[in-house]
């Protein structure tokens, strides 16, 4: 057993806040202030050669009124080989007034280890949060990671991606919703290095008023990295005049044998689903409701965990009806 | 139950109703028919409450209410049922969550609580079965990859949920092949009650073979041009509209 199950299931303190995502049969891990509550520790997970998580480990990053206005810290991740295991990653801010948070994760997988990992980003109107995910992956090992950014100020995620070992497989999506002044941007550089590697990225926005987004993504395919398959794709909708998206794919191949595909759209919700599901009795507020969650969707059902699913869908839709 | 006064109503600059006038009373059912072109399906989105067409005069009453002073939804809650000739695909919303909010937002305007899961889904199942539909539809996104005929079903089948006073099916018939017509005039006409009310539009005359028609009215260029029982309809496919519009 390594630390963190010492540390998980052990008898902690009942933690000072209560987690907006609750989850039956899971771990609980707070990071307050990017420090680990019962220990004061900064956070490293991992899962040593051929250990099986059976259950899902929830850290929760909180930003309390006793830490610094400005805040950096890292944290590391491991999966050794022939491991599995899942995390849910939160972050919240329970403070008044501006804070803001740099964070560093990194990401290892030896070879054939298997990790999901939901990162959920929920915090206020004047919080910040920057994040960068260092992501190396050996032979045969696959991630899934589902980021959804769902309140902020300012959210970036730069997330940089390594397939290092042949047959590594790398599945990323994303949900941003923004609204009011919010900024949100995902930048992400996934690099082939070796051949026989799959990567996709599928990356849907829904903002609103004078929200801004960005998003870039790059894929690299060295010279030798032959049957790459790569896809990318970056969806947006609008939903006023005001809100703006800056969406830049890019594919950079050295290879000649390889799958690479990519898109990017802006869009505003359909007039012909709209009346529609109006011609049904469903009011347009509700429609238009129905429309964004339906737009959603495609990310959210890359979550595994049903029960996790059907809460991110549960959390989205609060927020799409103005909540939070 | 509808009665359409003189109704004028354009796209853009281009008047396409020039002046219908139409009384439907309970228990009828009655074909609108027409060339291409001739404003069928204008009329029955005009009904339906679609915003990209523009009445520019005449009225429309529908239980003694003014139809047009309603949105689309509105219309939907006192009993309007529009059959889409293209029914829209909407990916990711599941038809039993389309259906339930629909059915629920109906219940509310009657003042009803919300259905219950288990209701509804004995409900949805008894409905599904007078179109013939798969259950397995149930939980796909609306329409999305239907064929055409599913598609149709799929409209009767929300009509059977809803349960509408006044149905406009527009082409209905179109892309269907015997089967599919058979299993959706069916279903049509086991909805059929003495209070409710159909509006069929249609290009060709198969369709009223199956659902039988009290009134036929022919369309031509925004007016009708000619109303009569449903000898008229056959009377149209042995010769064409040509003879109907040189009468003019």
């Amino acid at each position: 057993m390594n630390d963190l199950y010492t540390l998980a299931s052990g008898t902690p303190n009942r933690p000072r806040f209560n987690c907006r995502v609750p989850l039956e049969n899971s771990r609980q891990l707070f990071l307050v202030d990017g420090l680990v509550q019962e220990t004061g520790k900064s956070f490293s997970f991992r899962l040593q050669k051929g250990q099986v998580m059976e259950e899902l480990l929830q850290v929760i990053a909180v930003r309390s009124d006793e830490g610094p206005n400005e805040l950096t810290y890292s944290n590391e991740l491991f999966f050794g080989e022939n491991t599995f295991g899942r995390l849910l990653c939160c972050a919240h801010a329970f403070t008044q007034g501006p804070v803001s948070t740099q964070e560093t994760v990194s990401i290892q997988l030896e070879a054939n280890a298997q990790a999901e990992i939901i990162v959920m980003q929920h915090e206020h109107n004047e919080a910040t949060h920057k994040t960068r995910f260092v992501v190396n992956q050996a032979a045969g090992s696959q991630l899934k990671m589902v980021f959804l950014s769902l309140h902020g100020a300012s959210i970036e995620n730069n997330i940089e991606v390594n397939l290092q070992g042949e047959h590594a497989n790398c599945d990323l999506s994303g949900l941003y919703l923004a609204d009011g002044q919010q900024r949100i941007a995902n930048h992400l550089r996934l690099f082939h290095h070796v051949p026989d590697c799959q990567s996709s990225q599928l990356f849907k926005g829904i903002l609103d008023d004078e929200a801004v987004g960005h998003f870039s993504g790059k894929i690299t395919v060295v010279p030798d990295a032959q049957r790459t398959d790569a896809f990318q794709a970056n969806h947006n909708l609008l939903l006023s005049q005001q809100a703006r998206i800056h969406t830049d794919p890019q594919l950079e191949i050295y290879a000649d044998d390889v799958k690479c595909s990519h898109g990017a759209t802006v869009g505003r919700l359909q007039p012909e689903e709209l009346f529609y599901l109006r011609s049904r009795g469903i009011p347009k507020k509700e429609a238009e409701l129905l429309q964004q969650l339906a737009f959603a969707y495609a990310v959210l059902e890359k979550i595994p965990n049903e029960i996790l699913r059907e809460r991110m869908m549960e959390m989205v839709e609060k927020r799409l009806r103005g909540g939070c | 139950m509808l009665r359409i006064n003189d109704l004028h109503a354009s796209i853009g600059d281009k008047e396409i109703l020039k002046g219908i006038n139409l009384t439907v009373r309970p228990g009828e059912v009655h074909a609108i028919m027409g060339p291409n072109g001739s404003g069928k399906s204008t009329l029955s989105a005009v009904l339906a409450g679609k915003d990209t067409f523009t009445v520019t005069s005449g009225e429309v009453r529908y239980q003694d209410e003014d139809l047009l002073a309603l949105s689309p939804e509105e219309r939907s809650w006192r009993g309007i049922f529009l059959g889409f000739q293209y029914p829209t695909e909407i990916p990711g919303v599941t038809n039993v969550n389309f259906m339930k909010t629909a059915l629920n937002e109906h219940r509310k305007y009657q003042g009803l609580p919300p259905i219950t899961a288990a209701e509804f889904l004995k409900l949805m199942r008894q409905k599904m079965e007078i179109v013939e539909m798969d259950p397995a539809f149930s939980s796909r996104g609306v329409n999305v990859g239907f064929s055409g005929g599913e598609k149709k079903r799929n409209e009767i089948f929300q009509m059977a949920m809803l349960e509408p006073k006044l149905a406009i099916l527009d082409e209905t018939d179109s892309g269907l092949d015997v089967d599919a017509l058979r299993i959706v005039a069916t279903g049509v006409n086991r909805l059929k009650r003495p209070d409710n009310a159909t509006l069929v539009i249609t290009h060709y005359q198969r369709l009223l073979d199956y659902i039988v028609p009290d009134v036929v009215h022919i369309l031509y260029k925004g007016r009708i041009i000619k109303t009569a029982g449903k000898e008229l309809a056959l009377e149209v496919e042995q010769r064409g509209y040509d003879w109907l519009i040189k009468e003019l």
